[in-house]
Protein backbone atom coordinates (compact mmCIF):
# COMPACT_ATOMS: atom_id res chain seq x y z
CA UNK A 1 0.00 0.00 0.00
CA UNK A 2 1.49 3.30 -1.05
CA UNK A 3 1.32 6.64 0.72
CA UNK A 4 -1.78 7.83 -1.14
CA UNK A 5 -3.71 4.66 -0.39
CA UNK A 6 -2.73 4.87 3.26
CA UNK A 7 -4.02 8.44 3.46
CA UNK A 8 -7.28 7.52 1.76
CA UNK A 9 -7.81 4.53 4.03
CA UNK A 10 -7.10 6.54 7.14
CA UNK A 11 -9.25 9.55 6.35
CA UNK A 12 -12.08 7.98 4.38
CA UNK A 13 -14.48 10.24 2.51
CA UNK A 14 -12.84 13.35 1.18
CA UNK A 15 -9.36 12.00 1.49
CA UNK A 16 -8.96 11.53 -2.23
CA UNK A 17 -8.72 15.24 -2.91
CA UNK A 18 -6.27 15.58 -0.06
CA UNK A 19 -4.22 12.73 -1.47
CA UNK A 20 -4.08 14.49 -4.80
CA UNK A 21 -2.65 17.58 -3.18
CA UNK A 22 -0.18 15.38 -1.35
CA UNK A 23 0.95 13.91 -4.64
CA UNK A 24 1.46 17.36 -6.02
CA UNK A 25 3.34 18.40 -2.93
CA UNK A 26 5.67 15.44 -3.17
CA UNK A 27 6.84 16.35 -6.62
CA UNK A 28 9.43 18.87 -7.61
CA UNK A 29 8.28 22.30 -8.70
CA UNK A 30 5.07 22.15 -10.70
CA UNK A 31 5.57 18.52 -11.71
CA UNK A 32 2.71 16.16 -11.06
CA UNK A 33 3.47 12.55 -10.23
CA UNK A 34 0.30 10.56 -10.73
CA UNK A 35 -0.08 6.86 -11.38
CA UNK A 36 2.31 5.40 -13.90
CA UNK A 37 1.09 5.11 -17.45
CA UNK A 38 -1.37 2.36 -18.15
CA UNK A 39 -2.91 2.25 -14.69
CA UNK A 40 -6.06 3.92 -13.48
CA UNK A 41 -7.63 4.97 -10.21
CA UNK A 42 -11.12 5.89 -9.14
CA UNK A 43 -11.08 9.68 -9.03
CA UNK A 44 -10.91 11.88 -12.08
CA UNK A 45 -8.79 14.95 -11.45
CA UNK A 46 -7.54 17.72 -13.69
CA UNK A 47 -3.80 17.87 -13.98
CA UNK A 48 -3.64 20.61 -16.58
CA UNK A 49 -6.13 23.41 -17.15
CA UNK A 50 -6.31 26.90 -18.51
CA UNK A 51 -4.64 28.94 -21.25
CA UNK A 52 -1.39 27.25 -22.26
CA UNK A 53 1.55 29.60 -22.77
CA UNK A 54 4.44 28.43 -24.95
CA UNK A 55 6.19 31.78 -25.20
CA UNK A 56 9.04 30.71 -22.92
CA UNK A 57 10.24 28.22 -25.55
CA UNK A 58 12.81 29.46 -28.10
CA UNK A 59 10.70 28.48 -31.11
CA UNK A 60 7.31 28.73 -29.43
CA UNK A 61 6.80 24.95 -29.43
CA UNK A 62 6.15 23.40 -26.04
CA UNK A 63 5.17 19.97 -24.76
CA UNK A 64 2.14 19.84 -22.50
CA UNK A 65 4.41 18.60 -19.72
CA UNK A 66 8.15 18.85 -19.31
CA UNK A 67 8.40 15.36 -17.77
CA UNK A 68 6.27 12.26 -18.45
CA UNK A 69 2.78 12.82 -17.08
CA UNK A 70 0.09 10.27 -17.90
CA UNK A 71 -3.48 11.31 -18.60
CA UNK A 72 -6.61 9.53 -19.72
CA UNK A 73 -8.18 12.48 -21.53
CA UNK A 74 -6.68 15.52 -23.23
CA UNK A 75 -8.54 18.42 -24.79
CA UNK A 76 -7.01 21.35 -26.67
CA UNK A 77 -9.23 24.19 -27.82
CA UNK A 78 -8.52 27.27 -29.90
CA UNK A 79 -8.84 30.21 -27.53
CA UNK A 80 -11.93 32.24 -28.44
CA UNK A 81 -10.98 35.73 -29.50
CA UNK A 82 -7.46 34.83 -30.60
CA UNK A 83 -6.51 34.89 -34.27
CA UNK A 84 -3.83 32.29 -35.03
CA UNK A 85 -4.03 28.62 -35.93
CA UNK A 86 -2.83 26.11 -33.35
CA UNK A 87 -0.60 23.24 -34.46
CA UNK A 88 -0.52 20.02 -32.44
CA UNK A 89 2.04 17.29 -32.96
CA UNK A 90 4.51 14.87 -31.50
CA UNK A 91 8.16 15.32 -30.57
CA UNK A 92 9.12 15.88 -34.22
CA UNK A 93 7.44 19.25 -34.04
CA UNK A 94 9.93 20.47 -31.44
CA UNK A 95 12.71 20.39 -34.00
CA UNK A 96 10.62 21.74 -36.87
CA UNK A 97 12.39 24.42 -38.82
CA UNK A 98 10.90 26.47 -41.64
CA UNK A 99 7.21 25.63 -41.25
CA UNK A 100 6.58 24.07 -37.87
CA UNK A 101 3.01 23.17 -38.77
CA UNK A 102 4.36 20.82 -41.46
CA UNK A 103 5.59 18.64 -38.60
CA UNK A 104 2.23 18.66 -36.86
CA UNK A 105 -0.51 16.07 -37.10
CA UNK A 106 -3.32 18.53 -36.57
CA UNK A 107 -4.21 22.18 -36.80
CA UNK A 108 -7.02 24.05 -35.11
CA UNK A 109 -8.63 27.03 -36.77
CA UNK A 110 -8.85 30.20 -34.74
CA UNK A 111 -12.17 31.50 -33.51
CA UNK A 112 -11.63 35.22 -33.48
CA UNK A 113 -15.18 36.55 -33.56
CA UNK A 114 -17.58 33.61 -33.25
CA UNK A 115 -18.71 34.09 -36.84
CA UNK A 116 -18.34 30.42 -37.81
CA UNK A 117 -20.04 27.26 -36.56
CA UNK A 118 -22.31 29.17 -34.19
CA UNK A 119 -19.31 30.36 -32.26
CA UNK A 120 -17.92 26.94 -31.43
CA UNK A 121 -14.16 26.77 -31.24
CA UNK A 122 -12.16 24.13 -33.06
CA UNK A 123 -11.13 21.47 -30.57
CA UNK A 124 -8.98 18.34 -30.48
CA UNK A 125 -9.75 15.57 -28.02
CA UNK A 126 -7.84 12.38 -27.34
CA UNK A 127 -8.98 9.88 -24.75
CA UNK A 128 -8.10 6.36 -23.80
CA UNK A 129 -11.13 4.18 -24.58
CA UNK A 130 -10.62 2.15 -21.43
CA UNK A 131 -10.01 5.16 -19.20
CA UNK A 132 -6.44 4.20 -18.57
CA UNK A 133 -3.73 6.77 -17.94
CA UNK A 134 -1.88 6.06 -21.17
CA UNK A 135 -1.45 9.46 -22.80
CA UNK A 136 1.95 10.93 -22.08
CA UNK A 137 1.55 14.69 -22.02
CA UNK A 138 5.27 15.17 -22.53
CA UNK A 139 4.88 13.65 -26.02
CA UNK A 140 2.24 16.11 -27.19
CA UNK A 141 3.52 19.43 -28.45
CA UNK A 142 1.64 22.65 -29.10
CA UNK A 143 2.56 25.57 -31.34
CA UNK A 144 0.49 28.73 -31.63
CA UNK A 145 1.03 30.29 -35.04
CA UNK A 146 0.92 33.72 -33.45
CA UNK A 147 3.47 34.03 -30.68
CA UNK A 148 1.99 34.56 -27.27
CA UNK A 149 -1.43 33.12 -28.04
CA UNK A 150 -2.72 30.59 -25.57
CA UNK A 151 -4.87 27.58 -26.51
CA UNK A 152 -7.05 26.19 -23.75
CA UNK A 153 -5.71 22.86 -22.53
CA UNK A 154 -7.40 20.41 -20.21
CA UNK A 155 -6.03 17.03 -19.12
CA UNK A 156 -7.67 14.54 -16.80
CA UNK A 157 -6.05 11.73 -14.90
CA UNK A 158 -7.59 8.97 -12.82
CA UNK A 159 -5.86 8.79 -9.47
CA UNK B 1 4.03 0.15 -19.28
CA UNK B 2 1.52 0.81 -22.03
CA UNK B 3 1.38 4.27 -23.52
CA UNK B 4 -0.88 5.70 -26.22
CA UNK B 5 1.66 7.41 -28.48
CA UNK B 6 1.55 9.37 -31.73
CA UNK B 7 2.27 7.17 -34.72
CA UNK B 8 5.26 8.10 -36.88
CA UNK B 9 2.96 8.31 -39.90
CA UNK B 10 1.04 11.19 -38.35
CA UNK B 11 1.27 14.54 -40.07
CA UNK B 12 0.44 16.19 -43.39
CA UNK B 13 -0.22 13.45 -45.95
CA UNK B 14 0.62 14.50 -49.53
CA UNK B 15 -1.76 13.04 -52.10
CA UNK B 16 -0.54 13.85 -55.58
CA UNK B 17 -2.15 11.07 -57.58
CA UNK B 18 -4.62 8.23 -57.13
CA UNK B 19 -5.88 7.19 -53.71
CA UNK B 20 -2.94 6.25 -51.51
CA UNK B 21 -2.72 4.20 -48.33
CA UNK B 22 -1.69 6.03 -45.18
CA UNK B 23 1.02 3.43 -44.57
CA UNK B 24 2.76 1.31 -47.20
CA UNK B 25 3.05 -1.71 -44.91
CA UNK B 26 0.80 -3.05 -42.19
CA UNK B 27 0.72 -0.52 -39.32
CA UNK B 28 -1.73 -1.15 -36.51
CA UNK B 29 -2.99 1.73 -34.40
CA UNK B 30 -5.77 2.38 -31.89
CA UNK B 31 -7.09 5.61 -33.40
CA UNK B 32 -6.85 7.44 -36.66
CA UNK B 33 -8.31 10.78 -37.63
CA UNK B 34 -8.14 12.45 -41.03
CA UNK B 35 -8.95 16.10 -41.50
CA UNK B 36 -8.63 18.52 -44.43
CA UNK B 37 -5.65 20.84 -44.09
CA UNK B 38 -6.95 24.20 -43.05
CA UNK B 39 -6.87 26.67 -45.91
CA UNK B 40 -6.68 24.04 -48.66
CA UNK B 41 -9.47 23.54 -51.18
CA UNK B 42 -9.59 19.81 -51.83
CA UNK B 43 -12.41 17.54 -50.98
CA UNK B 44 -10.88 14.60 -49.16
CA UNK B 45 -12.05 11.07 -49.94
CA UNK B 46 -11.39 8.23 -47.52
CA UNK B 47 -11.93 4.57 -48.17
CA UNK B 48 -10.41 1.15 -48.43
CA UNK B 49 -8.21 -0.27 -51.19
CA UNK B 50 -11.12 -0.03 -53.65
CA UNK B 51 -11.65 3.72 -53.16
CA UNK B 52 -12.34 5.42 -56.47
CA UNK B 53 -11.58 8.98 -57.48
CA UNK B 54 -15.24 9.26 -58.50
CA UNK B 55 -16.19 8.81 -54.82
CA UNK B 56 -17.14 5.19 -55.35
CA UNK B 57 -16.64 3.04 -52.25
CA UNK B 58 -15.82 6.10 -50.15
CA UNK B 59 -16.38 5.61 -46.44
CA UNK B 60 -16.15 9.35 -45.85
CA UNK B 61 -15.98 12.52 -47.93
CA UNK B 62 -14.72 15.63 -46.19
CA UNK B 63 -15.38 19.16 -47.36
CA UNK B 64 -12.54 21.66 -47.33
CA UNK B 65 -12.32 24.44 -44.78
CA UNK B 66 -10.92 27.30 -46.83
CA UNK B 67 -11.59 30.18 -44.50
CA UNK B 68 -12.33 29.44 -40.89
CA UNK B 69 -14.65 27.25 -38.89
CA UNK B 70 -14.34 23.74 -37.57
CA UNK B 71 -12.84 21.31 -40.05
CA UNK B 72 -14.72 18.19 -41.02
CA UNK B 73 -12.98 15.05 -39.82
CA UNK B 74 -13.15 11.29 -40.10
CA UNK B 75 -12.21 9.52 -36.89
CA UNK B 76 -12.26 5.88 -35.93
CA UNK B 77 -11.01 4.36 -32.68
CA UNK B 78 -11.01 0.84 -31.29
CA UNK B 79 -13.11 1.20 -28.15
CA UNK B 80 -11.68 -2.02 -26.80
CA UNK B 81 -8.33 -0.37 -26.30
CA UNK B 82 -6.38 -2.42 -28.84
CA UNK B 83 -4.29 -1.62 -31.90
CA UNK B 84 -6.63 -3.03 -34.52
CA UNK B 85 -6.79 -0.40 -37.24
CA UNK B 86 -4.43 -1.12 -40.12
CA UNK B 87 -3.31 2.14 -41.73
CA UNK B 88 -2.22 0.31 -44.87
CA UNK B 89 -5.89 -0.48 -45.52
CA UNK B 90 -7.08 3.12 -45.28
CA UNK B 91 -6.74 5.09 -48.50
CA UNK B 92 -6.91 8.85 -48.94
CA UNK B 93 -7.52 10.92 -52.04
CA UNK B 94 -7.44 14.70 -52.43
CA UNK B 95 -9.32 16.20 -55.35
CA UNK B 96 -6.57 18.79 -55.84
CA UNK B 97 -3.22 17.07 -56.41
CA UNK B 98 -0.61 18.00 -53.87
CA UNK B 99 -2.96 18.94 -51.07
CA UNK B 100 -2.01 17.53 -47.70
CA UNK B 101 -4.82 16.34 -45.44
CA UNK B 102 -3.75 15.96 -41.85
CA UNK B 103 -3.48 12.44 -40.51
CA UNK B 104 -3.42 11.90 -36.77
CA UNK B 105 -2.86 8.36 -35.52
CA UNK B 106 -2.20 7.04 -32.04
CA UNK B 107 -1.23 3.52 -31.10
CA UNK B 108 -0.45 1.65 -27.92
CA UNK B 109 3.21 1.04 -27.32
CA UNK B 110 4.96 -0.69 -24.49
CA UNK B 111 7.74 1.47 -23.12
Amino acid sequence: MNRRELIQKALGVGAAAFAVSQLRAQSAGSQYNGPAGGTRGSQLVTILTGPFDTSSQPNGVAPLAAAPQYATYVRIQAHPGQEGKIAIGGPAMASGSSNIADSAFLELWPNWDASFDNGRSDTWILSDPKWLNTIDLSQIYVYPEIAGETPIVTAFQLV
Amino acid sequence: MVVLSPSPVSGPFPVSGPPAPIATSSTLVNQVSIKPRLGQWSKILIGGPNLGTDESNAMAILYPVPNGGQADAFTVQDQGGQNTIDLSQIYVYATIPGDTPMVEAFGYQTV
